[in-house]
């Protein structure tokens, strides 16, 4: 179907087996994984593990953090948020600090 | 003292978490009032909340004092509603928080009066709003902010004064603005930038010490740009470790371009008229493991690659360059992939020492012979490119290590003959193009090949048989017996162009033609 009335907040394109194909300006699609169903959602900000990736043409995207033991990213490799109990440093999750670097437990940062 | 107030510890006994009838709470203090068509913050909410996600609502001004009940308040999400006006004291008593998400809004300023006394703040996302302005106090009591974003907004330059009290600033994004010009130390005081996301904007020039006092940068993200000339300020960058300028108007790389840079694994320069590139720009880079290089028609020297010897990737083609030296393979011994297509090169030096590498192109240059110990050695190579040279010689042994191919392109060339020995597991195999290749071929040592282009129709006779020559029942005879050793034609699961098909006019009518 086309046009909003049917489809999801935020949504300005959607089917019915694929969920929304064409969010609204500035949102982010988010790919749900349902079976084996792909089902399009508009965000205004990503799911823990993804973060969002803009671009001028309009299609931007949530994109997997590739860091380990990372919540919430802003870049493929810079995290933002560790999983509790782990410490961050440049971007990255660490269990216990790398060498040389003091361990901030207020702030869980090296 | 606070962290036993928190839900999760003191709310034990409430046997349901205080929520809003608009929403949805659990009991670790997580509040979601998500896309409930809301004009407003709702009440009835716990004051333990920690959590609050009002994002996607219709609420387009948030009042004086709007949280004052929520002291314990770590996240407060506002993203994708239609705010444009945030109350001086709108977010006052939040000292708590740690992450504001305020983007896909209508805001045309950064709220700076509203910011204050966030003492705790980490994240605070204003990007995808109509920012026109960021006020030089905008982030003067965020010690703690960590990662601000800033891009997708009408941003014409950095905005340097309001940031320059961001010692604690690790990840900036200033992307998909209309930033035009980065003057010297606009960002000097980021001494703990490790990312900075610039592109989308309209950079044209930057100064040369624009990027001074990002001693600790990793990320530099310039791609999308209308830069013209090489960034030559990222020589105040010692740990950059990804950088991109694609897709801009740069002509030329200097020599020494990354000299300051020997961290580097990733730099993206695709997408750039580049006409020159300086022979010791990409050297002693040993993190680096790509190197695409597309069309710098200038280039007349194979770059110098001396002691950047993790490369697994090296794409030089569209230059000038007809030499490749000889002892390229002592430095890229990690080498997989190589492709020098397109440029000028006439003699190949021995490639034994790069043993991983796996696919070769040297596709359209001015290659004349291959040599014995060419590709001696090459036990992984799978796909070799020569087609559009001047191949006249090949050495019988020149194919023999290369045990594992699979591809070979040998068209347009000048061949007579090919050798086969060592092509056991070869599945295509192209000779079209080789005029003088009149030779009838045989599978003798190829049997796993499995599509063949030839210079002439009647060749493809020896591998799938003409449908004058052999008979249904012979045909069906070759299939049974495919298996056995010295079967000159095998008509087996092979394809072979031309096809030999009875209205094809041969053309060559002397000799060979007689076979059918």
């Amino acid at each position: 179907t086309e046009g909003p009335p049917a489809c999801p907040k935020g949504c300005d394109r959607c089917s019915e087996y694929n969920g929304c194909i064409k969010c609204k300006p500035k949102l982010f699609i988010f790919l749900e994984r349902n079976d084996i169903r792909q089902i399009g959602v508009c965000l205004a900000s990503c799911p823990m593990g993804y973060f969002g990736m803009r671009n001028p043409e309009g299609n931007n995207r949530c994109t997997q953090c590739k860091i380990d033991n990372c919540e919430a990213c802003f870049n493929r490799n810079f995290c933002t948020k560790c999983k509790d109990g782990l410490y961050s440093h440049s971007g990255r999750c660490y269990v216990s600090c790398p060498p040389g670097q003091r361990t901030a437990n207020e702030t869980m940062e090296c | 003292l606070w962290c036993l107030l928190r839900p999760g510890a003191a709310g034990q006994g409430q046997s349901a978490a205080v929520c809003s009838p608009s929403c949805s709470c659990d009991e670790d203090g997580g509040a979601d009032c998500s896309g409930r068509g809301l004009t407003a913050v709702p009440a009835g909410l716990s004051t333990f909340t920690y959590y609050l996600d009002l994002s996607m609502n219709n609420i387009t001004e948030l009042p004086a004092y709007v949280f004052k009940n929520f002291p314990y308040l770590e996240e407060l999400r506002l993203a994708g509603n239609d705010l444009s006006f945030i109350h001086p004291e709108a977010l006052s008593g939040l000292h708590q928080l740690k992450v504001l998400m305020l983007q896909n809004n209508q805001l045309k300023t950064v709220p700076s009066a509203a910011l204050k006394n966030l003492h705790s703040l980490q994240s605070l996302r204003l990007d995808a709003n109509h920012i026109t302005a960021v006020p030089d106090d905008s982030f003067e009591d965020l010690q703690q902010l960590r990662h601000l974003w800033l891009d997708d907004n009408n941003l014409t330059e950095v905005p340097i004064s309001s940031l320059r009290h961001q010692a604690n600033l690790q990840a900036l994004t200033l992307a998909l603005n209309r930033i035009l010009y980065i003057p010297d130390n606009a960002f000097a005081n980021l001494t703990s930038l490790v990312v900075l996301h610039l592109h989308n904007n309209r950079i044209k020039e930057i100064g040369d010490n624009c990027f001074a006092g990002l001693v600790n940068l990793e990320t530099l993200d310039l791609n999308f740009n209308n830069l013209m000339v090489f960034p030559r300020a990222i020589e105040a960058l010692p740990k950059l470790k990804e950088l991109g300028f694609h897709s801009n108007d740069i002509g030329s790389i200097p020599e020494g371009a990354f000299h300051n840079n020997p961290l580097l694994r990733t730099i993206h320069l695709y997408d750039n008229p580049l006409s020159f590139v300086g022979a010791s720009a990409f050297q002693n880079l040993s993190d680096l493991h790509s190197l695409m290089l597309r069309g710098a028609s200038m280039m007349q020297d194979f770059p110098i690659l001396t002691w950047t010897n993790n490369l697994e990737s090296l794409t030089l083609s569209g230059t000038k360059i007809s030499s490749i030296p000889s002892d390229l393979c002592e430095d890229l011994k990690l080498l997989r992939t190589l492709d020098l297509s397109y440029n000028q090169i006439e003699l190949l030096p021995s490639f034994h020492g790069c043993m991983r590498l796996q696919e070769i192109s040297f596709q359209h240059n001015r290659i004349q012979q291959i040599d014995r110990d060419t590709f001696h050695g090459l036990s992984a190579l799978r796909l070799l490119d020569l087609s559009r040279n001047e191949v006249r010689l090949i050495h019988r042994d020149a194919f023999l290590s290369l045990t594992a191919l699979t591809n070979l392109d040998l068209s347009l060339n000048s061949l007579t003959v090919i050798p086969t020995s060592g092509l056991g597991s070869l599945s295509q195999l192209k000779l079209s193009g080789n005029p003088q290749m009149k030779n009838v071929l045989t599978a003798k040592n190829l049997p796993k090949l499995r599509s063949i282009s030839v210079p002439y129709a009647y060749q493809c006779c020896a591998f799938v048989g003409c449908d004058s020559a052999t008979s249904p029942s012979e045909e069906h005879d070759l299939k049974k017996s495919a298996g056995g050793e010295d079967v000159d034609r095998v008509s087996m699961i092979m394809h072979c162009s031309p096809s030999p098909g009875a209205f094809k006019p041969c053309e060559h009518l002397l000799g060979n033609w007689m076979i059918r």
